[in-house]
């Protein structure tokens, strides 16, 4: 095996040489992403301009329909503006508090570190199913223990309806997302934060900076590409939010936990609205991609290079 | 006051200073580690609580533990079946997906393959793909190859999907696999098949292991695929089976639901203490990076 590190190649010829590699390493897979995930991509985008009801063997071109319908229903709105705020909440506790929590295990800021990172993680490798369930019997509003922890607190003023309030409902669905998320950014930024040279904190440490000049001064500016990879899974793990969804609520109350996700799943197989279903599809693509570049070219500009 | 209490003093005032911070740290984690561990020790207590006994409130301790809830619940939900057939597919499924990812893994770790970027760019986005946009032609798909509502359907579909995240997975690895060996091997006439299988593989048993452990959750806890694939009630997944915990009948009593998502949990329980050293520490992190 010729490692080619600086003469020019062409395919063609690396794969005459390298007909094993080739086959197994470069042609089996890309078909089978073919199959698999590029083929239903563009079978989306392509049933997105039809009418279907998942049975028939004839589908109904519409044309641009399903998009001009989408732009007027108010569930494809309150569906948006719910996975952006589920976005927001998820950025802005599970994100922080995982950088935080790293951040003080590797300053060795705490007594128990190891307890805590299990502790914080040990969510990450539960289903979201049963993450649900537990959250709907500890909010439950009548035996629930949340409920009984702020009144002991002093804090009954605060007990609420957490899936019965429409204003509140997504955002207690999004906290316990982010309960069950936290651990993922938390082990990201410990691994990064390891990889910082131990003396770059030394240094500060002995310039007199504090904790939170060390974490938005050095460590930060350090951990860009980290922070990419994390922003990134947050971003994706927000859009496609669905099981907690699916569980505690169902979309109730009259639709106002509704995510995009969900609205594919009703539309198509509880509506039999497959072209719609098709069409939402494509939105939360074209929405990932969106998002993503754009963040890719502004604040994480040249995060990826190597 | 004679200097040297003076001393002692402003020592221990010195001491308290640096550790102040610190213990108030520890508290704030304390605190943290309560609010991540207390819903789960909550619920273990409450699933071996009878019935009669809510009325004491959330935190009261079970004054006569019971295990009937777990036997009831096994037994309603037949759960017997539901962890055999999400044993099945986390097992098959996550094999299936380091299968096909060990070849190419070894191809984008070791060779410069004109176009590599290109490979790259796919695999990354068969990761993030969010699971709805393929939801409609993959059920098609499989209604075609008459794979509907079948074991093996899932099993592929899981297979292909985790395919990505190993390929990344153990490239990661095998870069770290120093080429000294296969030179000399090399130099010896080998092929690329027998550097793969006979170095490169034994050598990436570690990193197998970690992609395979990681993969298994993740199918463990896949719900979207298993609740839009599948439609009979012996094939069913745990995730799935379990969503009958929500219905009226059970939520009424919360000691079946608890009962129900311990046990839902055990396995993984039992996978994170085999490998926590592997997982937890965040190595595996290093080889998604590059």
């Amino acid at each position: 095996m010729s490692r080619i590190d600086d003469e020019r190649y062409s395919f063609l010829a690396f794969a005459r040489n390298h007909v094993f590699v080739t086959l197994f390493g470069i042609v089996a897979p890309v078909l089978l992403f073919a199959c698999f995930i590029g083929y239903p991509i563009v079978y989306t985008i392509y049933l997105s301009f039809f009418e279907w009801n998942g049975m028939a063997p004839t589908k109904t071109f519409v044309g641009l329909a399903n998009y001009s319908y989408m732009f007027g229903d108010k569930y494809f709105y309150i569906s948006l503006e719910n996975n952006l705020k589920w976005l927001v909440v998820s950025l802005a506790f599970p994100v922080v508090l995982g950088f935080l929590i790293a951040y003080a295990m590797r300053v060795r800021a705490v007594y128990f570190p190891t307890l805590l990172r299990t502790a914080i993680f040990f969510p990450v490798t539960m289903s979201l199913v049963a993450v649900g369930l537990m959250f709907l019997l500890i909010l439950n509003p009548i035996f629930g223990a949340f409920d009984t922890v702020l009144r002991a607190l002093g804090l009954g003023f605060l007990v609420s309806e957490w899936f019965g309030d429409y204003r509140i409902a997504i955002y207690t669905l999004a906290f316990v997302g982010g309960w069950a998320f936290t651990g993922l950014p938390m082990i990201f930024y410990f691994a990064g934060i390891g990889d910082v040279p131990k003396e770059t904190f030394d240094a500060a440490r002995i310039e007199g900076a504090g904790h939170l000049r060390m974490m938005l001064r050095v460590a930060l500016p350090q951990l860009r590409s980290v922070t990419a990879v994390v922003v990134m899974l947050t971003l994706f793990e927000s859009l496609k939010a669905f099981d907690l969804i699916a569980v505690m609520t169902k979309g109730a109350p009259f639709g106002r936990t509704n995510v995009l996700g969900y609205l594919v799943y009703l539309e198509s197989f509880w509506n039999s609205r497959f072209g719609y279903g098709a069409t939402v599809s494509v939105a939360i693509l074209v929405l990932s991609i969106a998002i993503a570049t754009l963040m890719l070219g502004t604040v994480f500009r040249g995060a990826f290079d190597v | 006051m004679s200097s040297v209490a003076l001393l002692t003093e402003r020592r221990t005032f010195k001491r308290l200073r640096f550790a102040a911070p610190r213990l108030f740290a520890t508290l704030l984690a304390f605190i943290l580690a309560a609010i991540w561990l207390g819903p789960l020790a909550l619920m273990v207590m409450t699933s071996i609580k009878p019935n009669k006994e809510f009325l004491n409130g959330p935190f009261a301790l079970p004054i006569a533990p019971t295990f009937e809830p777990y036997q009831k619940v096994w037994e309603g939900l037949n759960f017997g079946v539901l962890m055999q057939n999400s044993v099945l597919y986390a097992t098959t499924g996550s094999a299936l997906a380091v299968l096909l990812a060990l070849v190419p893994a070894f191809a984008l770790s070791r060779f410069e393959i004109p176009g590599k970027k290109y490979v790259f760019a796919l695999l990354l986005t068969g990761l993030i793909l969010p699971q709805q946009t393929v939801l409609i032609p993959l059920y098609a798909v499989l209604r075609s190859l008459h794979l509907l509502d079948t074991r093996i359907g899932l099993i592929i579909v899981h297979g292909v999907y985790g395919m990505p995240a190993q390929i990344l997975i153990l490239r990661g690895f095998m870069t770290t696999i120093p080429r000294e060996i296969e030179k000399a091997a090399q130099i010896e006439g080998a092929t690329d098949f027998q550097i793969f299988t006979k170095i490169i593989l034994p050598l990436s048993v570690p990193g197998i292991v970690v992609g395979y452990t990681l993969n298994f959750i993740a199918i463990w806890k896949e719900f979207v695929f298993a609740l839009v694939f599948l439609n009979s009630e012996n094939i069913l997944p745990v995730t799935v089976g379990m969503l009958k915990l929500n219905s009226d009948r059970y939520i009424t009593a919360f000691n079946l639901p608890a009962a129900g998502l311990v046990i839902s949990q055990i396995p993984i329980v039992i996978l994170f203490i085999l490998t926590y050293r592997g997982i937890s520490s965040g190595n595996f992190v290093g080889s998604v990076k590059g």
